[in-house]
């Protein structure tokens, strides 16, 4: 199976640890990636197409040195590698203006506001990485035990092979 | 490659030019099958272009004197032979079934009556499952069963053994329930359209009569294992049962069509249509009152039908170029008994799909197995060999990939390989011994077997 990547994007390293800690539990079908601003996060995302990894999820800060957290998954929304890829953005700090954008331009999968819990940012990763599978990958059975299994194993009627 | 050529460069004494044509497909096909470096429908289709380019009236190569070949229209028209009508009834049931959530309602309402005491619920799961799998797919029933199951999975704690047999009864029980009607699993549909082939129909309910107590009772003995070495004794299990059935239109005409096809299946012999034709009923029905639209046709698993129609072509290409009677030349059958040959026949198969498709199993093996029936001079009647060679081929279930309602049960992660293994040999021998000692005896008790 080509490997899945979390994307998670935050420049202070303490908050980034933090994030990272918090979603190490799906280390088992992920790969966990990091980056501090939207230029290392590029790179990052080309190491990982080179590799034949696919960007499943990025877990990205609105207030980034450099490019915003919103305008950088606006040019992954614009772009057709990184289209499918879900977009939460995790954020203390998004105005209006630019959470409507997020919205509309960047086609945000789901907002959560600093501080998380770590509960919630489990429910919403395990959510948004099922529907990643069931978009983007052709074997969705090696997932079923770690995300929404029902939900999988429906799509598994129709994707099986012969009996 | 190489097999395939090799019939082209030696010279098999006492086999035809075309024979030898023939017995380059088989043998491209099995090594194709067997390591799936195309996928299996696409060798199916590969057997019929090279049957139409070898041996059929419009050959590329020149057809030797006196070989009449058949016309090329006889390999095209597998791909709507009519056992796969029959099963394509089967699909439209299973999409719809699915569809409109008839088999998450109908699996929570039937599991009620068996209580909350953990053996009863067990044996609920098993006889619902395998009576889905005789309608529905194999993999089909396991991942809609799968799902009604694991929310009750991670309710118990993480080292009950019994999270592990309420896992693993599902596939067992789908598989072996798939033997259940001609629908249940495509080696049933493969070995049905050889016989028919031969001019020996089955009906729909011949089929589960031959079948059924024999599936009964092999699951019968897997509610016992499993109760037993999950340690299901004593224990309660609280399973949530809500259950909103679709009360639409389109969900009522799709329950009444259901209804009214598994009654004209049963009842054949009174109004005279067969399966097949019975089959193609629910087709023209739910095409034609919109309940099914062109998305849901396209829906429909035509690969496994492909694959079927493949084992088809290669049954006749076998049959009319004499590579059967030529392959039985080889060995010389008299020096054994007929109970030794079904016995071998349903081994080989057992031990061929334990570790590739059960449907490619079927494919190559009915067609043998029924020229070895139909010599004569065996004792076997062709009917006891086909069908014996689609039972071994679902019995198949020791390893994760074995089939893939296995490889379902895997993906759970409380199911391991020696679970599985334990289980699947068990039932695989049990079952095989089962039919072996009494099947023949009962065909004919009932009335099938002549």
């Amino acid at each position: 199976m080509k490997g899945l990547v979390i994307l998670c994007i935050e420049d202070e390293a303490e908050v980034r640890n933090a994030i990272v800690r918090d979603v190490e539990s799906f280390a088992d079908i992920c790969r966990i990636d990091e980056a501090e601003d939207a230029d290392d996060a590029r790179s990052a995302i080309s190491q990982c197409h080179d590799a034949g990894e696919q960007l499943a999820i990025v877990l990205c800060d609105h207030m980034l040195p450099g490019q915003s957290g919103v305008d950088f998954l606006v040019t992954l929304n614009d772009n057709a590698r990184t289209r499918t890829t879900r977009k939460v953005l995790v954020t203390g700090q998004a105005g209006q203006e630019d959470t409507i954008k997020a919205v509309n331009r960047a086609n945000l999968d789901h907002y959560i506001a600093k501080p998380w819990s770590k509960e919630n940012l489990h429910a919403v990763i395990k959510e948004q990485l099922t529907n990643y599978v069931l978009e983007c990958v052709e074997d969705v059975l090696p997932y079923v035990s770690m995300l929404d299994g029902p939900r999988l194993l429906e799509a598994a009627k129709n994707r099986s092979q012969s009996e | 490659m190489l097999l395939f050529s090799l019939p082209w460069v030696i010279h098999f004494p006492g086999l035809s030019i075309e024979g030898h044509r023939v017995l380059s497909i088989f043998l491209a096909a099995i090594v194709l099958w067997v390591t799936e470096a195309v996928p299996l429908h696409a060798t199916a289709v590969i057997i019929i272009l090279a049957q139409i380019l070898l041996i059929s009236d419009k050959a590329l190569l020149t057809v030797p004197d006196g070989f009449d070949p058949p016309s090329f229209r006889i390999f095209f028209g597998t791909l709507a032979d009519p056992v796969l009508m029959l099963f394509l009834g089967g699909f439209f049931l299973a999409h719809g079934a699915a569809k409109f959530d008839l088999d998450r309602n109908l699996a929570r309402v039937l599991l009620r009556p068996f209580g909350i005491s953990a053996p009863m619920i067990l044996l609920g799961l098993i006889a619902i499952t395998a009576v889905f799998s005789m309608f529905m797919s194999n993999t089909a029933t396991t991942a809609t069963m799968m799902a009604v199951v694991l929310p009750v999975m991670s309710q118990l704690p993480a080292k009950d053994r019994m999270r592990t047999g309420l896992a693993l009864c599902i596939p067992i029980a789908a598989n072996v329930g798939g033997l259940g009607t001609p629908i249940g699993t495509p080696p049933n549909a493969i070995a049905i359209g050889a016989l028919a082939r031969n001019g020996i129909t089955i009906d729909f309910l011949q089929w589960m009569m031959m079948t059924i107590p024999f599936v009964i009772v092999i699951l019968i003995v897997v509610w016992v294992v499993i109760s037993k070495f999950y340690r299901f004794g004593g224990k309660k299990i609280e399973l949530s049962i809500e259950s909103t059935f679709n009360k639409s239109l389109p969900a009522i005409v799709f329950y009444v069509t259901f209804a009214a096809t598994i009654a004209l299946w049963l009842t054949s012999k009174l109004h005279g249509m067969n399966s097949s034709i019975v089959g193609f009923v629910p087709v023209v029905v739910l095409l034609s009152t919109r309940v099914f639209s062109a998305k849901d046709l396209q829906s429909i698993q035509w690969h496994v039908l492909w694959l079927v129609a493949g084992g088809i072509a290669l049954g006749i290409g076998v049959g009319k170029c004499g590579l059967d009677a030529w392959l039985l030349g080889l060995i010389d059958w008299n020096a054994m008994s007929s109970v030794m040959i079904i016995a071998m026949l349903a081994l080989t198969a057992l031990i061929f799909s334990t570790v590739i498709s059960n449907s490619a199993t079927a494919n190559f093996m009915v067609p043998l197995a029924l020229t070895l029936a139909v010599s004569g001079g065996v004792g076997i009647s062709p009917l006891t060999a086909a069908v014996f060679v689609a039972i071994g081929s679902s019995l198949a279930m020791a390893l994760p990939i074995s089939t893939p309602p296995n490889a379902v049960a895997i993906s759970t992660g409380v199911v391991h390989t020696k679970d599985l293994a334990l289980v699947g040999v068990l039932v695989g021998g049990i079952g095989l011994v089962l039919f072996l000692s009494i099947g023949p005896w009962f065909w004919k008790l009932v009335g099938v077997l002549h």
